[in-house]
């Protein structure tokens, strides 16, 4: 196998990357799976990062969640009796524990019944599947693709064709445990910063968490990056209630009308039991989204920018 | 009998007799009480034709089953008339103490005929009536008549409802007012006043007995509870006014004459600010829970009731922002015993045309959108008939009719009666309900408005399936007021017409079935349409202003919303097939078989059996 061939390009480089649709369900390439490495220490971050809630889920629920929208097959690798929470993967387990990423890397790509393979490791929420759709698109006559990014070669995501596995082993064996060893001994395709700013312009993709603080900066980037503003106008007696007309609520994307009930109820605890009950509005009071719609059910889809007005159900005067 | 006393008293002033006599009890099981039993006897009452404020223009006073029972919200009477704002059936509702008394008088109604020769109020007790001079009351308010008759008969325990002046000018949107409380729409002040009958006082001792009192306390009790729970919250946490901020920011808060359907300074005169800045106290009907009335302090220290109608009509109808204007105006209109919502609309009516240079003495007067001392001024004329004010009492309808040109356009009335508080163009259900009810632009015969403030339908668009709504809505709301039961109770009901049947079986004694009890509401409201056939009603008659038919709306979240003549149309016909009538929108013969509404060979129809 031959030194990378950094400026080769499989599919035409030039066309713009909004161009590229990514439909759910609708792999880019069929023979792509996806591996991620879950096994690590997580010594600096004191507890499993698998485990990590992110979104309201483990992190690696997270991961598999979105990943399986554009890979049939996803494999976790993780460590010797590591737990991990129920989810639609292969498992393959490290015959030792912790031997880092290599060996997670070639148990992965072992496991996988792909020709080429998506490498991540689990605590990388950022993903961003329009780049890794890229970068998937570029291993038609290379080895690897591995993105470059402030400096540093960035194997944990990175794409890799599943033969070369018996490399890894035999890096193993000699203990070279850095992955980069493997990019000198096959056709290896350097993607470049200016390549990856076309798709992600912060690398956000790359950013991944070691400890509790970049943990917490991960959870306030996330809610910013996901959040929806919805303004909540109150009328009659939530608003004397509350003794405000309005207040605007931080929502995660997709919410419904119950989770926005939910917020208001944190936020304006005196409405709670009078206004809002267990299970959504009391009775005597109902829901209009931005002066339209009139609206009960819990399951309502609340967009960005909406209005909510909490009002009487009766409109009699 | 139970529920009912199966009597009725009937006074002509023309001859200063009394009569007492036996009810039907069919007529009391098929027309209930309230509305119902007065619109059947206006039927037969009424000669074919009358002039609304001639003499033979019988003035019911009806009561009703469930008055006297304890069940809450139930105080009511109705007063029954051909209205002389509209040529057709005047139905209006009033309530509390005056309500008690009337079934206690052991009469289910009151029929005033004639015309006194002097000024005269009725003093009717211990089986009596009593005719008094009634010269000293002249001018007085209903108030202030209260007091002097109490003095005068030494009864402070005796239940009064009276006209102001506006009544004794026969201004065609005059109230009758009893406690505070009036008899609102369509002028039944006026027929009252041109009977020169300027009060009534009432002392009874006869209450009725219903045949099942556990029973009865049994569902009082339920019932009572439910009132005091979220589904009432709004009326006893603020009252009606609650509804102006949240109108305005739907865009049906009719504003400046139906020119716009928000008003900039809503927030100025939005219930929750009121509550904060002028709450004075609050009050409530006799026998009520709910108790949804507020009073509000203006800024000479004297209180005023406000209700949201009066709020729209005085307030952003005629782009008024200031609450102390809209306080003092609705103190004037009570004090002179006028209907605030046709008052507001005339005076927008007139505010609009001084604007557009059709009405000169209207900018003379200072009659002017957002102006106070105009509104305030006029308001004084209207009750005096003094200068403009002459003609401003004859309503909107007839006022434009008068000054003709394009003011036809702007009077926004349906068969006479001015429009209330719910902007047809983003409300279309309440549109159809308007267009179609007999006693014209009314939200309490039908609550149309309900369908499209619950989303049940798009409230911006018409279809075909809206006939239906009002007519169901027409029919349950004609129960109601025939029970007589509060709207504003209506909620509380899980299953309204098994729960109500039940009741009135329980306080009647008469096996009702949820049923039949729907049907009554039937036929009460097609008896109504009856009486307008009667009267000369014309397919055009259920029609909207023209305004809302060729203008669309401009502000709000309605924004370019409009209804077209095809749309109304559309739903007026889709309303005519649900109510089985045929498609001029007259009652055909099966369906006054059907209910029981029988025709005699003169072609004339007759409603009792």
């Amino acid at each position: 196998m031959n030194r990378p061939t950094a400026s080769k390009t499989c599919l035409d480089s030039a066309i713009a990357p909004n161009l590229r649709l990514i439909m759910k369900n609708d792999p880019p390439d069929a023979d792509a799976g996806a591996v991620i490495l879950a096994g690590g220490k997580s010594s600096r971050m004191g507890r499993p990062k698998a485990l990590l809630p992110f979104d309201g889920e483990p992190l690696i629920a997270h991961l598999v969640r979105k990943l399986e929208s554009i890979f049939p097959e996803i494999v976790v690798v993780a460590a010797p009796e590591q737990e991990l929470p129920t989810l639609p993967v292969k498992i393959a387990r490290d015959d030792v524990a912790y031997q880092g990423p290599v060996s997670g890397i070639y148990h992965g790509l072992q496991t996988s019944t792909k020709e080429n393979c998506f490498v991540t490791s689990c605590d990388a929420p950022f993903l961003n599947l329009t780049f890794v759709s890229h970068l998937l698109a570029q291993i038609c006559d290379v080895d690897v693709v591995v993105p470059f990014w402030e400096e540093r070669f960035q194997p944990l995501h990175a794409v890799y064709r599943t033969q070369v596995a018996p490399l890894l082993k035999d890096q193993l064996e000699r203990g070279e445990l850095r992955p980069i060893f493997l990019f000198d001994k096959v056709r290896t395709r350097k993607v470049e910063e200016d390549e990856i700013r076309r798709f992600d312009p912060e690398g956000m993709s790359m950013l991944n968490m070691n400890s509790p603080e970049e943990y917490e900066a991960a959870l306030r980037l996330w809610r910013a990056k996901n959040s929806i503003p919805v303004c909540v106008e109150l009328f009659g007696v939530p608003r004397m209630l509350a003794k405000t007309k309005s207040v605007t609520l931080e929502l995660a994307a997709g919410a419904t009308l119950a989770q926005v009930l939910s917020a208001l109820a944190e936020k304006l605890p005196m409405l709670a039991g009078r206004v809002i009950g267990a299970s959504g509005l009391i009775s005597g009071y109902t829901c209009n989204i931005n002066g339209l719609d009139f609206v009960r059910t819990p399951n309502a889809k609340i967009k960005s920018g909406d209005k909510i007005f909490i009002l009487s159900a009766d409109a009699g005067g | 009998m139970h529920g009912f006393h199966g009597r009725l008293l009937h006074i002509d002033l023309s001859s200063g007799h009394s009569h007492w006599r036996d009810i039907e009890e069919t007529r009391l099981r098929r027309f209930l009480g309230g509305i119902g039993l007065g619109a059947s006897l206006l039927y037969d009452y009424a000669p074919a034709g009358v002039d609304p404020l001639a003499p033979d223009n019988p003035l019911i006073f009806a009561s009703a089953p469930l008055v006297g029972t304890g069940l809450t919200t139930t105080a009511k009477f109705a007063v029954v008339t051909k209205s002389p704002l509209t040529g057709f059936i005047a139905d209006s509702l009033s309530s509390s103490y005056f309500a008690l008394e009337l079934k206690r008088l052991g009469i289910d109604a009151l029929i005033v005929t004639g015309q006194a020769t002097d000024w005269t109020y009725l003093f009717i007790h211990d089986g009596k009536v009593e005719f008094h001079s009634a010269g000293q009351l002249r001018g007085k308010s209903p108030l202030e008549c209260e007091s002097l008759i109490r003095a005068e008969l030494n009864r402070s325990s005796a239940r009064i409802a009276a006209i102001g002046k506006a009544g004794e000018n026969q201004v065609r949107f005059a109230t009758i007012s009893n406690e505070g409380r009036h008899a609102g729409r369509g002028g039944v002040g006026a027929v009252m006043g041109a009977k020169h009958l300027k009060a009534m006082a009432l002392c009874g001792d006869r209450p009725a007995v219903v045949a099942d009192p556990a029973g009865v306390a049994s569902i009082a009790a339920t019932l009572r509870a439910r009132s005091l729970g979220s589904l009432t919250d709004k009326y006893r946490s603020i009252g009606t006014v609650a509804n102006l901020s949240v109108f305005n920011r739907l865009g049906v808060l009719p504003t400046r004459n139906f020119q716009q359907s928000t008003f900039d300074e809503a927030e100025s005169l939005s219930g929750e600010t009121l509550t904060e800045n002028n709450f004075s106290r609050r009050n409530g009907c006799a026998a009520c829970t709910i108790r949804c009335e507020r009073l509000f302090k203006a800024l000479d220290g004297g209180e005023q009731r406000l209700e949201y109608e009066t709020l729209f009509a005085l307030g952003p109808l005629c782009g008024i922002h200031e609450p102390d204007v809209v306080l003092r105006a609705a103190r004037l209109c009570d004090h002179y015993g006028l209907d605030t919502i046709s008052a507001g609309g005339t005076l927008a009516w007139a505010m609009e045309c001084g604007e557009k240079g059709l009405l000169p003495e209207a900018q003379k007067l200072g009659l002017r959108f957002g102006e106070s001392e105009g509104i305030l001024a006029a308001i004084e004329a209207i009750a005096e008939r003094a200068g403009i004010g002459d003609l401003l009492a004859e309503g909107s309808r007839r006022a434009a009719s008068a000054i003709g040109g394009e003011s036809m356009r702007w009077a926004m009335h349906v068969k006479g009666l001015e429009l209330p508080g719910y902007e047809p163009r983003s409300l279309k259900t309440m549109a159809l309900g308007l267009a179609v009810s007999p006693r014209g632009a009314c939200h309490n015969r039908s609550g149309a408005y309900e369908a499209d403030f619950s989303g049940q339908v798009d409230r911006f668009t018409a279809d075909a399936g809206r006939g239906a709504l009002v007519r169901d809505s027409e029919d349950f709301a004609a129960v109601l007021d025939s029970l007589i039961v509060c709207k504003f109770l209506r909620k509380c009901f899980d299953d309204f017409y098994g729960e109500a049947a039940e009741l009135l079986s329980k306080v009647t004694g008469w096996d009702y079935s949820s049923e039949e009890l729907k049907r009554a509401g039937e036929r009460i409201h097609n008896l109504k349409k009856l009486f307008n056939q009667r009267e000369g009603w014309r397919k055009e008659d259920d029609w909207l202003p023209e305004r809302l038919l060729s203008e669309t709306l401009s502000t709000g979240v309605g924004a370019g919303v409009g209804l077209t003549t095809a749309e109304l149309r559309g739903m007026i016909q889709s309303y005519y097939r649900a109510r089985g009538w045929d498609n001029r929108g007259w009652v055909p013969q099966a369906k006054l078989n059907e209910l029981g509404l029988t025709t005699v060979p003169s072609s004339e129809f007759r409603v009792s059996g």
